[in-house]
């Protein structure tokens, strides 16, 4: 059911629509649980994702924030069972996600870069990837569409792709199946304590809930503030372009050791080229927004790898926003406020997506999760009561 | 599908203004200058791709929006044919949908933008077309360095449509004023770059073009966008099918290449454009086989609207009734408060179910379907200018002062682009436009120039009573089209009316969220006829906003570009 029936009172309102919030709410209605997802509606991070699985770390983040290394190296091992429980998933619900694990390539254009990432694939080796590096004749037969300057890459098996429009829709028609309530116009004001757990206010709706799960990307941040949470996270809204469709030609999703991109083809022949491009917002309505740079460096940049590219039309771009945190996700219950929740997934969140819902869901469900996520606690930004 | 009989390539040299075309090993002969497209129907091939499904698809709105005329050229992919000028002999292949990238290219050194020259126009206007030539004349005689962008060979637009060939078009006064008015645009010393597509726009004053392949940034100190409009979509049964076109697309055949469409024509739509069309196929020996229109009669009671009409522009009434006088001589049946309801493929053509209150069924070899106007606004909407829903319609109007001023300082709107109120009314938009662009840069506007303005603005009023007489007269009796569950809504992804109400029932009611669900909209043409199409349908689900956030967010490129093409800097000027 969607939309108006919204009662007065339920169990739990999850605030964000996107892969987790969706995923949360259908776990905890097969569990018999009534549930709510408010969703703003607006563009997000789920509804415009681009689709990669990523596995090995991101040398954008590692360039960014070498600081937080070790906590990407802490969640690493979540990687390999982000994607296979997306794999579960797309089996549980029999849906096509149009998901290939056909593995990842960080390329490298010069010996620096191979350096760097041979060592990167060590680290990763040890954390238990499936990580090796390819030099250029190895690369030649599995990605001959790779341009000449490409001197060789680190390929992790464990990476891949999937469509973030089939996934979206299949795991929202599952989760409204199970009995959750998906409202997709209600943009979550406050949540308020009160004596029994919780008022939520969305627009002009008010609905009292005994749990509230926040999933909402950066838009979790001001809504836990107000309750006394702070969280360190940001919104970085980021740029996405898409080609006309061809037959397909590029199987692995393409990285890069040393520049932003990805770059991968979708089962229905469309190339799409993200990575990490910065967008802004803009308009009345803080739309996400496209620059011009980013267009033109990021198409180019795709082109300079895999020379074929330079033949297709971007058909489209757009922008949506991707949720930074400290490395590693916030997922779990908050110290001190009984009921309240969290569920961000940090870096790569749209592949760590339904293991991490899965994981915030049984701890909503009073179980013990399959991970152990006392490092990945809320409450670890201060503001303890 | 026929392809007319011809000599072989050898003979072709004695010729000079004739062209070899190889479509898939036949030799064809182009107009030299003519669009491809043109060549194309003039040899009677309509079907020139075919989508995913594997269903035929040929020319519908000749005007480089609707994307489906693909074919590849010189070992090109996806070259839209109505904008491709055969200026030289040609390797044509039909496309099809999904084919192999090619290969052996060689790599190319990543760029910035900072690789791409920047032009500072004083001002920048975008589109050739009536309210374009008139806004730039008007700059350029105000003293400012103007830049004039088209993206097609010739300019014009779409409604002087110059002719491309060197004979075989029977000019007339509507081309000879734009001729005219072309001609007076290059001689005041305005700078005119044609094949140019300005395909992006960014905050404060910033766009993005493909100049002839190139990639070129402007950074103007006022801009006037008069990007015109295209037709609104007709989403019947059978829409798609290769024969069926828009008024627009046949006129332009026959006007800039002195081409038909086809031997046998039935028009159908809302307007007088499908009456001038029908009076110029006439003359060009075709078999008009009716006009249906979804207006009334003339009758006794729309006395009041033809005298408002002719007081405002007795040309202009002069030439409808000549157009009228001309079918009726014909015998073409003129079929009033009809419409076309759904088309198939028959045997011998395509049959059009007529519905409305003179129901039949026509068999044609050309449908073409002129059911009014939206405008090319996504420039505009790029950039963030504030947008309202049009009254009575289902697409947005840009808001605007008189003078074509938008609250984007320095940025003009003008024509068609901005509201639907044809050619003269666009081209006194233009010229005041122009001269309010002048003025924003400090120039002070001579004595004849206010009184050009002057004259412009009473223009702007007399075409605008026109306009709404005209319409008055015209006033449609049906509004939205009957369309199935099996109707396609959304041509390049082939979304039909059923996919879209599957998303209803999942509880989708935004916009967006049903793009994302159906992929409707998210073709090559941007959701150019789907969009206005989804807003109608939204509107009959529930109570809702309806404002310019409500349908599809705009999106840049707003045509597709090539990256090769993004990635070669334009020679700097």
């Amino acid at each position: 059911m969607t939309g108006a029936n919204l009662p007065n009172e339920i169990g739990t309102v999850v605030v964000g629509g996107g892969v987790l919030g969706m995923c949360i709410a259908g776990f905890l209605a097969e569990e018999g649980r009534d549930v709510a997802v408010l969703d703003s509606g607006g563009p997000a991070g789920s509804n415009a994702n681009a689709g990669s699985l990523h596995v090995q770390m991101q040398s954008r983040f590692m360039r960014m924030y070498p600081e937080q290394v070790p906590a990407l190296e802490s969640a690493l091992h979540f990687y390999p069972k982000a994607v296979a429980f997306w794999h579960e998933m797309e089996r549980k619900l029999g849906a096509d996600f149009g998901m290939k694990i056909t593995g990842g390539l960080m390329i490298a254009e010069d010996h620096d870069q191979l350096a760097f990432l041979t060592y990167k694939a060590g680290r990763e080796r040890a954390l238990g990837l499936d990580a090796h590096i390819l030099d250029r004749v190895e690369l030649e037969r599995i990605a001959p569409y790779l341009g000449p300057s490409v001197v060789g890459a680190e390929l992790c098996a464990n990476e891949g792709k999937l469509n973030p429009l089939q996934a979206n829709a299949a795991l929202r028609n599952w989760a409204v199946a199970g009995g959750a309530l998906i409202v997709d116009d209600a943009t979550v004001s406050e949540v308020r304590r009160d004596a029994s757990g919780f008022r939520i206010q969305a627009g002009d709706r008010r609905i009292r809930a005994g749990t509230v799960v926040l999933a909402a990307g950066a838009g979790s941040r001001p809504i836990a503030a107000a309750l006394g949470l702070p969280l360190s996270i940001e919104a970085e809204p980021l740029h996405v372009n898409i080609t006309e469709p061809v037959a397909p030609f590029i199987h692995h999703m393409i990285q890069h050791a040393d520049r932003p991109i990805t770059l991968k083809q979708f089962a229905s022949g469309h190339v799409v080229i993200g990575g990490g491009w910065p967008a802004h917002r803009a308009g009345p309505r803080d739309h996400p927004t496209v620059e011009l740079s980013s267009l033109i460096g990021n198409a180019t940049l795709a082109q300079h790898i895999a020379p074929a590219v330079g033949q297709l039309s971007i058909i489209r771009t757009w922008a949506g926003i991707n949720t930074t945190t400290d490395g590693k996700g916030i997922l779990g219950p908050v110290d001190g406020i009984p009921g309240l929740f969290v569920a961000i997934p940090g870096d790569a969140g749209y592949t760590l997506g339904p293991f991490s819902a899965r994981l915030v869901a049984d701890s909503v469900l009073g179980r013990t999760p399959s991970e152990d996520i006392a490092s990945f606690t809320p409450s670890r930004f201060g503001g303890g009561r | 599908m026929t392809v007319q009989s011809v000599p072989p390539a050898t003979q072709q040299s004695t010729a000079p203004d004739l062209v070899p075309v190889d479509l898939d090993g036949v030799v064809l002969h182009a107009r030299r200058g003519e669009s491809l497209a043109a060549c194309l129907a003039g040899a009677g091939v309509v079907a020139l791709r075919t989508t995913r499904t594997g269903a035929e698809r040929g020319m519908f709105c000749g005007m480089g929006v609707c994307q489906d005329c693909l074919v590849e050229v010189d070992g090109r992919a996806n070259m839209r044919a109505c904008m491709v000028k055969v200026d030289r002999p040609l390797r044509v292949r039909r496309e099809a949908f999904g084919r192999p990238p090619p290969t052996a290219m060689i790599g190319a050194a990543p760029k910035t933008v900072d690789d791409m020259p920047v032009l500072r126009p004083d001002v920048l206007v975008v589109g050739g077309g009536p309210a374009g030539l008139a806004a730039a004349l008007a700059a350029r005689r105000a003293g400012a360095d103007v830049l004039l962008l088209d993206e097609r060979s010739a300019l014009g637009g779409q409604y002087f449509k110059q002719p491309a060939v060197s004979s075989g078009v029977r000019v007339d006064g509507q081309h000879e004023t734009g001729r005219r008015l072309v001609e007076a645009v290059r001689e005041a010393g305005v700078t005119v770059r044609s094949n140019a597509l300005v395909w992006g726009a960014f905050t404060p004053l910033e766009f993005a073009a493909d100049i002839e392949g190139s990639t070129a940034r402007l950074c103007p100190r006022a801009a006037i966008i008069a990007t015109g409009a295209y037709e609104r979509a007709w989403a019947v049964p059978g829409w798609t099918l290769p024969g069926v076109m828009t008024t627009g697309a046949a006129q332009t055949l026959w006007r800039t290449a002195g081409r038909l469409p086809g031997k046998r024509v039935l028009i159908a739509g809302n307007g007088p454009l499908n009456l001038q069309l029908a009076t110029e196929l006439l003359a060009g020996g075709a078999t008009v086989v009716a006009v249906v229109e979804s207006a009334s009669a003339p009758s006794p009671a729309g006395i009041g609207d033809i005298l408002r009409l002719t007081m405002a522009a007795p040309g202009l009434a002069a030439e409808g009734l000549r157009m009228v006088a001309a079918c009726r001589r014909a015998g073409v049946p003129m079929i009033h408060e009809s419409h076309v309801a759904a088309i198939e493929q028959g045997e011998d053509g395509l049959l059009a179910r007529i519905g409305g209150r003179h129901g039949q069924v026509l068999e044609a070899d050309i449908v073409c379907l002129g059911y009014g106007f939206v405008p090319s606004n996504d420039l505009l909407r790029a950039i963030g200018v504030p947008h309202a829903p049009a009254a009575g319609g289902y697409h947005l109007e840009t808001m605007r002062d008189e003078s074509g001023a938008t609250d984007i300082a320095g940025l003009f709107s003008v024509g068609d682009c901005t509201r639907i109120a044809g050619a003269r009314v666009a081209q006194a938009e233009g010229a005041l436009a122009g001269f309010a662009a002048a003025r924003h840069l400090g120039l002070a506007l001579s004595a004849d120039a206010r009184t050009e303005e002057a004259r412009a603005r009473s223009a702007s009023n007399r075409h605008h009573r026109f306009q709404r007489a005209l319409w008055s007269l015209y006033r449609p009796t049906i509004q939205a089209p009957p369309s199935d569950s099996g109707t396609i809504l959304c041509r390049c992804e082939e979304v039909t009316l059923g996919d879209v109400e599957a998303a209803f029932a999942e509880g989708l009611v935004a916009a967006g969220a049903i793009k994302r669900r159906t992929r409707l909209g998210m073709g090559r043409c941007q959701g150019r006829y789907c969009a206005p199409a989804l807003e109608a349908l939204l509107d009959t689900r529930q109570p809702r906003v309806h404002d310019e956030y409500s349908g599809f967010a705009p999106r840049v490129p707003v045509k597709p570009i090539r990256i090769a093409d993004l990635a070669r800097p334009m020679d700097a000027p």
